[in-house]
């Protein structure tokens, strides 16, 4: 079919038109793809932008509760100690002595706390208290300078305790473990000490030499003998305290004193022994050889 | 970015509500200015008058200044004490200038959240050479059910009266379970997703869950132990709840020695660190 020039005309135009709206088309489509990614890039930088100022936000969120709670905390602690006001109706001189009487009889129940105290002019003096057991024991104090560092002034702590490093670690930062931990060691040393002159003194029967001991009572080392019927065996123990803050041993060795080897029995008795001594006071395994006269207390290896 | 955007204003806030709360709380003094700012209480620089001239009043505000010091130090806090005393000394014995005394006391109060009750008596004895003080009985009343870690311990420091020790074991008890509350509350804070804490604020456990694999789950139980002498430590251990199907794929066996792993993973990094790592690891599964 010939196609008139109009014809021509008209399906050039429309097909100019056609690629011109195509051009057009791609063109939108390009425009619109770079205007997309440039939104998407700053979409995705937004999105940064946001979560990271999130996270900040988390941040500072969790440091504020946490202010928050000490400082609660600390609101509560401090107005936990202060009595209800049950004076009404009574003089200021009554009220007074009240509370003088009431202070006394709290002063003289923190003694049994271990830790106990008195303010001096320059500060504080802390004494710590000690026992073993049921046994109450002897007291130390230290002195303290309240001032911007705390030091001690003066105190009744054995020189073979680690006071000075105590204090170093501890002191400025965080009196209470300082003074804690103090309570510990002294505890632990009072203990030991209350052990090995228990031996010394109501056990030397069982003795065969004396007690030698270094002054923390961390190493004891003894002679005792074991009488078992006809036969009596002498053993030798050596007690080592390596943790200073404890009142068992950590390593106990006993041995047969001389020449001979141990029957089978013997053995037996030798390494319960150790066990004994790992696990109870010494002046009770002592106590328990004597009760049972010769025969060892079976009962008391659980 | 809606959901972002929802998250920036529910913090923004939340930050605005803490700030002001923060304001409205004084700011608590550190323990060591709080000593020195009670010390200045009682002793202010300008003191006039010495110790004979101080009146009731001045003598009582220092009795409850030591107090509060005793407090403050120790972490204890006491709040009734009764004492009575009874004198067993016979006529007999009194000729060998021996005196025998009975003291029987009333203690209560409570150290941080532990309360406590205490009844306990001791025999004094004086010689001619010393002084013997022995608990003969010693009475601790405390909820069993609200501690129950600690239990054991009290028994313990009944039959052996110990009484220091008692107050000695508390005071590091409650340092570590403070210690043990605050690490969880802020796991659970910080991935509030991943973490669960099974048995609330004061948790013994706290899971950790990856959103993306539902059926993995990893428990941390951390105990709090006080052994024979009394010396309180941590004890964490790891279980693990893992699918069948995934079992059967853990050929290298990951699975069966995590427990132990993890107890390696606690000596190197410490406690905190060991902790957000697990949780770092099962988040990174999600992404």
């Amino acid at each position: 079919m010939l196609m008139t020039r109009t014809h021509l005309l008209r399906f050039s135009f429309f097909c100019r038109m056609g690629v011109l709206a195509h051009l057009e088309r791609l063109e939108a489509q390009v425009t619109e793809s770079r205007t997309k990614s440039a939104e998407r890039q700053r979409a995705r930088a937004e999105g940064r932008a946001l979560g990271a100022r999130i996270q900040k936000l988390r941040r500072l969120r969790d440091e504020l509760r946490a202010e928050v709670q000490w400082r609660r905390a600390s609101v509560k602690a401090s107005t936990a100690s202060v009595q209800p006001d049950q004076t009404a109706g009574m003089s200021e001189q009554d009220v007074l002595e009240r509370r003088w009487e009431h202070a006394k009889a709290m002063l003289q129940a923190y003694r049994f706390t271990g830790l106990s105290g008195r303010l001096t002019s320059h500060g504080v003096c802390v004494r710590i208290s000690t026992a073993f057991e049921e046994h109450l024991l002897e007291s130390y104090f230290v002195d303290l300078v309240i001032q911007k560092p705390l030091r001690i002034l003066r105190h009744s702590v054995p020189v073979f305790i680690p006071l000075e490093k105590m204090a170093a670690q501890h002191l400025q930062s965080d009196i209470r473990h300082f003074l804690f931990s103090l309570c510990e060691h002294l505890n632990a040393y009072a203990g030991r000490k209350f052990q090995a002159d228990r031996l010394q003194g109501d056990f030397a029967a069982f003795l065969t030499g004396p007690l030698r001991r270094n002054a923390l009572c961390s190493l004891l080392s003894f002679t005792y003998r074991v009488d078992s019927g006809a036969q009596s065996v002498t053993f030798s123990a050596r007690l080592l305290y390596e943790d200073l803050t404890v009142t068992l041993p950590t390593r106990v060795t006993v041995a047969c004193e001389g020449t001979e080897a141990l029957s089978c029995s013997w053995e037996h008795q030798r390494a319960s022994h150790e066990t004994l001594f790992s696990t109870k006071p010494l002046h009770q395994v002592f106590a328990s050889f004597a009760r049972k006269g010769e025969k060892l207390d079976m009962s008391l290896i659980s | 970015m809606d959901a972002q955007r929802a998250e920036l204003c529910a913090l923004e806030a939340e930050v605005a509500v803490l700030r002001r709360a923060c304001d409205e709380l004084p700011v608590p003094w550190s323990e060591t200015s709080r000593i020195q700012k009670l010390f200045q209480e009682i002793h202010p620089s300008d003191s006039a008058g010495g110790e004979s001239s101080e009146d009731l009043r001045s003598r009582v505000g220092r009795l409850e200044s030591e107090l509060a010091f005793l407090n403050t130090v120790t972490g204890i806090s006491i709040r009734n004490y009764s004492k009575q005393t009874e004198d067993l000394t016979s006529t007999e014995v009194t000729e060998k200038n021996i005196k025998k005394v009975v003291q029987k006391y009333r203690l209560s109060g409570n150290c941080h959240m532990v309360t406590f009750q205490l009844e306990f008596q001791i025999l004094e004895i004086q010689d001619n050479e010393s002084l013997s003080s022995v608990i003969t009985d010693l009475n601790i009343i405390m909820e069993p059910t609200e501690y129950p870690e600690l239990s054991e311990f009290i028994c313990r420091a009944e039959e052996r009266r110990d009484l220091f020790l008692f107050f000695r074991s508390l005071h590091f008890f409650v340092e570590w379970y403070e210690y043990r509350e605050r690490t969880f509350k802020h796991f659970k804070e910080k991935y509030p997703d991943t973490v669960q804490l099974p048995e609330g604020a004061c948790s013994r456990c706290m899971s950790i869950c990856s959103a993306s694999r539902p059926g993995f789950e990893l428990v941390i139980v951390w105990r709090i132990q006080i052994d024979e002498e009394g010396k309180v430590s941590p004890k964490l251990d790891l279980l693990t709840q893992v699918p069948q199907r995934a079992l059967k794929l853990d050929k290298s066996r990951v699975v069966e020695t995590a427990p132990l792993s993890f107890r390696s993973l606690l000596r190197v990094l410490g406690i905190e660190a060991a902790l957000e790592s697990l949780i770092r690891l099962l988040r990174a599964e999600n992404h």
